[in-house]
C-alpha cells in the first residue's frame, strides 16, 4: 500500500474550495495514515500553483499530477486515491 | 511506479549569506532533517545558487545516488528553474527537483519574519513536507503541442505598439486590441514628453502610422477581450468589436460629416473633460485609423429616431447605422498586456476642491490645455472665464504616497510637473507666476535631475508642503490656499488663478475584469502582478501572458519602451520554439475546468 499526497490548491474566497475540503477530511479518516493532504493557499503560496499551470481553484493535484480543477464529485476523488494507493 | 522504488533523497539548506543562517540554527535543522524518512544525505551551503554551491549539489546528487533532491532556500519563483537545470545536469528530472522557501521567516525586511525558535519549527515542517511530497511525486507526462504564430497584445497604447512592432518585424502575426476607437494611449495625449521635451505625437506617429499599415499587425480598435482559454501556444481568444456605425473602408477621414453634426458633447477621454466634440467625431488629427466614428449615446438618429445630417453628408456613403456588436475569434500563442494607467479622480480628495472649484484641474487636463491639437489650441486659459492665468499652483502627491487613498509613489508625476512649468515659462506665458507644492522631488530618471535643476533655473517657486486646504473667492474664481513653506519657515497664504494637481496613476479600468479573464494576478495596488519584481518583472503567473508599461506599475514612456521589447523578446523564446512539450493536464485543464473561483 502506497501513501498518496494531496496538494488541495485553495484561497479564501473562493466559493467550491470548503467542499473539497470536506471532502478530504472526510477521506482522511477513511485512509488514516496513507492519505497526506497539504492545503496550499494560492494567496500566500503564489508559486506553486504556477508550477502545475493552475488557473483557479480549487484544484487538486495527487503524487504530483494534477487531477482536478474545480470541484469533483466524492466518489471521484476517492477513486483517484485509490487507484495511487493500489498503485 | 515511480513511488514503489526507494527513494535517496538529498536536502540542501541554504543560509543565503545571513539571510536564513541569522535567523535560524542552521546546524539544528540540517540534524532534524537527517531523521526525516528517506533523506540519505544532508548538507548545508553559504549560497546554494552561485557556482560552488551548484556543484556541490550536482557533486552529491552523482556520489550519493540522489534520485529526488529538496533545497530549502529562498522563493521558487525566484530560484527554482536554476536548481531544476542544476538538477538535470547532475541527471536528476527537473519535476523531482522541489525549491522551498524558509527565507520569508528569517530575512530582514520580509513581512512573514518571526524569532528563531518559529523559524526553526516552520522550517523543519516545511522541509518534512517537501521530503514527503517530493518521495510520492510521478513524473508529469509531457505532451507535444503546436505554438501558433501569433500574438494577441491588450492595449494600443505606446508599450502595447512598441512589443507589437518588435514581434511584426520579426514575422509573427500580432493582433493589436484597443477598446477605444484609436491607438496611441496616454502618449498621444501629452503634447510633450520630458525629459528631451519632444513633441509627443511626433515621437509617436510613425510608430502608429507605421502599426497601421504594417502587414503583420491586425488592428482592432473599439474592441476589448471578452474569453481567453487555453495554454501557451494555443489560447483561444474571443474579442467584442464594438460598432463604428462607419464603414471603415469607405471612410476617408475628410470630416465633412462632423461639421453638419448638430450634437455637441463634452470630450471626457480626448480632452479630458477640458473641451467638446461631436457626437460623430475624429478622436484628433493624427488619430489612427483617422476614421469616424459615432458616440451612439449622443447621437440624435439613436436617441430619438432623428437627423442622419452625417448620412446625407457624408460624400463616401461611409455612414453605416446597422452596424452591430460583432464576436471575433482569434487563436494566438502568446498574450502580451499593455492596458496602461488612469488618473486618479482627485474628487476624493474633497480638500482640493476638485469637481467643486472649476479652476482646479488635473496635470493631465492641462497637458490637453498646452497641446496646440488640443481644446484651447494651446492656449491657457481658466475654466471659469476664458483668461489667461496670471499664477498657478501645482500641488503634488494627490491621491498617491497617500495611506487614505494609494500608498504607493505614482513614479512620474514630479517630472511631468516640471515639464508643464518649463513649457508654461517658456512657451506660453513667460511672465506667469508658478508654485509647485511638493513632499519630494523624485527625479531619478537619466537625465532628470538636471532637468529638475533647470526648471528651478527658470524661477519657479518650489514649496516643500502641500496646502491643507483651499477656498475659492467668491466673485473671482480665484483660489486661496495657506500652505507651510519649512524653507523660510512661514505660513503662506497664496492668492492664485489655477490650481492644478499631480494625480496619482491608478490601474486602468477593466484591469480587474481582465486580470480575471485571463487569470493573471494583481498585486496590492491593483496592478498586474509580476512574478518576481526584481528578476521577472514582465512574466505573470501564466506561462505564455506577459505585462508591460503602465498595466504592471505606474513608469515613464523609457521604462514602457524596455519592458515592451522585453515582453517581445519572452514571447518571440516561446514562439520560435514552433512545438513545445507542457504537463498533459495543462492541455487537458480547459476540459476539466468547471465551478470554484
Amino acid at each position: 500500500m502506497e501513501e498518496v499526497y494531496v496538494e488541495d490548491f485553495m484561497s479564501p474566497g473562493c466559493v467550491g474550495c470548503p467542499a473539497v475540503k470536506a471532502m478530504l477530511e472526510e477521506l482522511s479518516i477513511e485512509f488514516e495514515d496513507k492519505l497526506i493532504v497539504e492545503e496550499v493557499d494560492i494567496t500566500v503560496d503564489t508559486t506553486r500553483a504556477t508550477q502545475y499551470g493552475i488557473m483557479s481553484v480549487p484544484a487538486l493535484a495527487i503524487n504530483g499530477i494534477l487531477k482536478f480543477v474545480g470541484v469533483p464529485s466524492k466518489e471521484e476523488l476517492k477513486k483517484a486515491i485509490l487507484e495511487e494507493i493500489e498503485g | 511506479m515511480d513511488g514503489k522504488k526507494e527513494k535517496r533523497i538529498g536536502v540542501f539548506i541554504c543560509h543565503c549569506g545571513k539571510n536564513i543562517a541569522g535567523g535560524v540554527n542552521i546546524e539544528d535543522l540540517v540534524e532534524s532533517s537527517r531523521q526525516i524518512q528517506g533523506v540519505v544525505y544532508v548538507i548545508d551551503n553559504k549560497f546554494s545558487c552561485s557556482e560552488d554551491g551548484q556543484v556541490a549539489i550536482q557533486k552529491a546528487i552523482q556520489n550519493q545516488k540522489l534520485d529526488r533532491v529538496v533545497i530549502a532556500a529562498c522563493d521558487p519563483a525566484l530560484h527554482l528553474m536554476t536548481f531544476q537545470r542544476c538538477g538535470k545536469k547532475a541527471g536528476i528530472e527537473p519535476g523531482f527537483v522541489d525549491l522551498i522557501d524558509i527565507r520569508k521567516w528569517t530575512m530582514h525586511g520580509s513581512p512573514h519574519r518571526v524569532d528563531s525558535e518559529q523559524a526553526f519549527e516552520k522550517s523543519k515542517k516545511l522541509i518534512e513536507l517537501a521530503v514527503k511530497r517530493i518521495s510520492l511525486k510521478r513524473l508529469i507526462p509531457l505532451v507535444e503541442v503546436k505554438v501558433e504564430q501569433s500574438v494577441l497584445v491588450i492595449g494600443g497604447g505606446v508599450a502595447g505598439l512598441e512589443a507589437g512592432l518588435d514581434l511584426a518585424d520579426k514575422g509573427y502575426r500580432v493582433h493589436i486590441i484597443e477598446r477605444l476607437p484609436t491607438i496611441g494611449g496616454k502618449m498621444a495625449l501629452l503634447y510633450k514628453v520630458f525629459p528631451t521635451n519632444d513633441c509627443a505625437p511626433c515621437i509617436l506617429a510613425p510608430k502608429t502610422a507605421y502599426a497601421n499599415i504594417h502587414p503583420n499587425i491586425n488592428l482592432l480598435t473599439n474592441s476589448e477581450v471578452n474569453s481567453v482559454e487555453g495554454y501557451i501556444g494555443n489560447f483561444d481568444i474571443k474579442v467584442i468589436k464594438k460598432p463604428r456605425y462607419i464603414d471603415a473602408k469607405r471612410c476617408t477621414g475628410c470630416g465633412d460629416c462632423i461639421e453638419k453634426c448638430p450634437s455637441k458633447v463634452t470630450d471626457n477621454v480626448y480632452s479630458a473633460g477640458m473641451g467638446q466634440r461631436k457626437a460623430i467625431y475624429i478622436p484628433y488629427d493624427l488619430a489612427i485609423p483617422k476614421k469616424a466614428v459615432i458616440d451612439a449615446e449622443n447621437c440624435l438618429y439613436f436617441k430619438r429616431d432623428a437627423c442622419r445630417l452625417c448620412e446625407k453628408e457624408c460624400p463616401t456613403d461611409a455612414i453605416d447605422f446597422e452596424q452591430q456588436t460583432r464576436t471575433i475569434e482569434l487563436k494566438v500563442g502568446a498574450i502580451i498586456v499593455a492596458t496602461g494607467f488612469d488618473e486618479y479622480n482627485p474628487t476624493e480628495k474633497s480638500e482640493y476642491g476638485y469637481g467643486r472649484y472649476d479652476n482646479v484641474i488635473t496635470q493631465f487636463q492641462l497637458a490637453r490645455l498646452l497641446d496646440i491639437d488640443g481644446p484651447t489650441k494651446g492656449k491657457l486659459l481658466r475654466p471659469t472665464d476664458g483668461r489667461e492665468p496670471k499664477s498657478i499652483v501645482m500641488i503634488q502627491c494627490v491621491g498617491s504616497r497617500d495611506k487614505n487613498a494609494n500608498d504607493y509613489c505614482s513614479n512620474i508625476c514630479c517630472m511631468y510637473a516640471l515639464k508643464h512649468a518649463q513649457m508654461i515659462r517658456e512657451m506660453v506665458l513667460p511672465d506667469i507666476e508658478i508654485y509647485i507644492c511638493y513632499i519630494d522631488m523624485r527625479t531619478t530618471g537619466k537625465g532628470f535631475e538636471e532637468y529638475y535643476r533647470k526648471t528651478r533655473e527658470l524661477g519657479i517657486n518650489f514649496i516643500r508642503g502641500r496646502p491643507s486646504e483651499i477656498i475659492e473667492e467668491t466673485n473671482t474664481k480665484n483660489l486661496i490656499l495657506k500652505v507651510e513653506d519649512p524653507d523660510i519657515g512661514r505660513l503662506l497664504k497664496i492668492e492664485t488663478d489655477l490650481i492644478v494637481l499631480a494625480c496619482a496613476t491608478i490601474p486602468s479600468s477593466g484591469t480587474r475584469q481582465l486580470s480575471q479573464i485571463l487569470h493573471i494576478k494583481l498585486d496590492e495596488n491593483g496592478f498586474f502582478k509580476e512574478v518576481h519584481p526584481k528578476l521577472r518583472p514582465v512574466e505573470t503567473n501564466v506561462r505564455g501572458i506577459y505585462i508591460c508599461g503602465a498595466a504592471q506599475g505606474p513608469k515613464d514612456i523609457p521604462d514602457s519602451i524596455v519592458q515592451a521589447r522585453a515582453v517581445a523578446s519572452f514571447s518571440d523564446s516561446e514562439l520560435r520554439k514552433a512545438k513545445i512539450k507542457l504537463p498533459g493536464y495543462i492541455v487537458k485543464a480547459r476540459k476539466l475546468n468547471q465551478g470554484g473561483s
